[in-house]
């Protein structure tokens, strides 16, 4: 099982009975053998409040469950392509940036609220993803897209990343993120670095940064 | 990670790409010039100022605002790694050896900060290129990092071995080069026949030129 990637923007997985992957509906480019993909009305797993809870936090990706038994070829828009492997951690990525994950992973939303009050929600607001985020937690693997190459940065106590939000992809693990602004008299006079809100994360485990400042 | 020494030696910026779309800089207390917003991600500790390029002072200002070649860059200052990229473009480094690289500013994307940049008239090169008629200009001791839409190739001019470019996939030059317009314009490129290879350049002497597998859009290219 999990995936693997035949370039950097396709990736393939191999479906087994009694398994199932959960993908962005579309995303699908070749499939072989029996595979049956349906479309998922409640966008995900959990019952009809797990649904209703995705809808009003806007994290409601079309998304569409792959069974049967026989390999799928993903890709979406041409975009870059990671796979990241949990092994019992949290990650934390938005919807729309989920190409493909196994049915192994449980799904939830997280209100970004819940983590710095009302600055999570600022935070959420400047970076573009609003006021909730998908999260995965549990053993396997996802795909996640990004526009231009992906890389990892670990995060240990001692060394705090900080990242701009237009290039921030994902991140697992035990990390916390608040947003960090640099904002000094220069930005109010129109004369910033164009650096003026950063997201800072510190704890332990690592984030996913793209090679590029545009959203998907 | 750089050893993070001072002391007596000469804290230089350590430049090194992450794959071929991502620029890392390794700085201990030393400082790079950047492309505005062009910092990703970075640890450690870091400042940002915006500075402006086209030269210092009075006289660069004035130079700036004549040209329009003007380049919004920040100067980054810290301790600590500092990833950067713009727009999934690819990354080449160039090493200066106190000689001097001509870029356009768009595809400039950072430099140390020891690196002297100014602006430099090109004539209807420039205007070919569609860049417009300057460009600017690094010169020093140090590295800098420059960007291209796909992997750029490097091709080595010598005397004997003249280089001719398509304007729209120049990127930059280096090294002592003379470069002179060619237009293959000929009755046919009147009549809408052409080729639509009309202009090029021509680069005689002794260095290096980078090209982009990809042709921005130009006058040229509609002849």
């Amino acid at each position: 099982m999990g995936f693997r990637e035949i370039n950097s923007k396709m990736v393939e997985a191999t479906v087994m009975p009694g398994q199932r992957l959960f993908s962005q509906r579309g995303a699908m480019l070749a499939y072989k053998g029996e595979v049956s993909f349906t479309p998922n009305m409640a966008g995900g797993q959990g019952g009809i409040m797990s649904m209703i809870g995705r809808r009003v936090a806007n994290e409601d990706t079309p998304l569409m469950s792959v069974e049967g038994s026989g390999t799928v070829l993903f890709g979406h828009g041409g975009h870059h392509v990671q796979v990241i492997n949990l092994s019992g951690d949290t990650l934390c990525v938005e919807a729309d940036r989920l190409l493909a994950f196994e049915g192994t992973l449980q799904q939830g939303t997280m209100f970004l609220g819940s983590q710095g009050g009302v600055m999570g929600m600022v935070r959420g607001q400047i970076s573009g993803q609003g006021l909730f985020t998908t999260t995965l937690k549990g053993h396997g693997a996802v795909a996640v897209m990004a526009h231009g190459g992906v890389f990892e940065i670990p995060i240990t106590p001692q060394r705090p990343v900080h990242v701009d939000p237009q290039a921030y992809v994902a991140h697992h693990g035990d990390v916390r993120n608040k947003l960090s602004t640099a904002l000094g008299w220069r930005d109010m006079v129109g004369r910033g670095s164009g650096e003026a809100f950063q997201l800072e994360l510190s704890g332990s485990g690592a984030v996913y940064v793209q090679a590029s400042e545009e959203k998907l | 990670m750089a050893p993070r020494t001072g002391g007596y030696l000469r804290c230089v910026a350590m430049f090194r790409l992450q794959g071929s779309k991502v620029l890392a800089v390794d700085m201990t207390g030393d400082a790079v010039k950047a492309k505005n917003g062009s910092m990703v991600a970075y640890d450690g500790q870091m400042a940002f100022k915006k500075m402006s390029g086209g030269g210092e002072g009075l006289r660069g200002m004035v130079t700036r605002r004549l040209t329009g070649e003007q380049m919004t860059v920040m100067e980054v200052k810290g301790h600590g790694t500092c990833w950067f990229a713009d727009r999934a473009s690819e990354i080449n480094l160039v090493s200066l050896q106190g000689d001097k690289l001509y870029v356009e500013s768009s595809n400039l994307l950072a430099t140390d900060a020891g690196l002297r940049t100014g602006t430099s008239f090109t004539g209807m090169r420039g205007a070919s290129q569609g860049n417009g008629l300057f460009t600017t200009t690094v010169e020093g001791h140090g590295q800098a990092a420059i960007m291209s839409d796909g992997p750029a190739v490097v091709l080595r001019v010598s005397a004997q071995y003249p280089l001719t470019v398509d304007p729209g996939a120049y990127v930059a030059h280096q090294g002592n080069l003379r470069q002179s317009f060619q237009s293959g314009v000929t009755f046919r490129t009147l009549m809408g026949e052409g080729g639509g290879e009309a202009f090029q350049i021509r680069f005689e002497g002794d260095g290096l030129v980078y090209v982009q597998p990809s042709e921005r859009n130009t006058i040229a290219g509609d002849v």
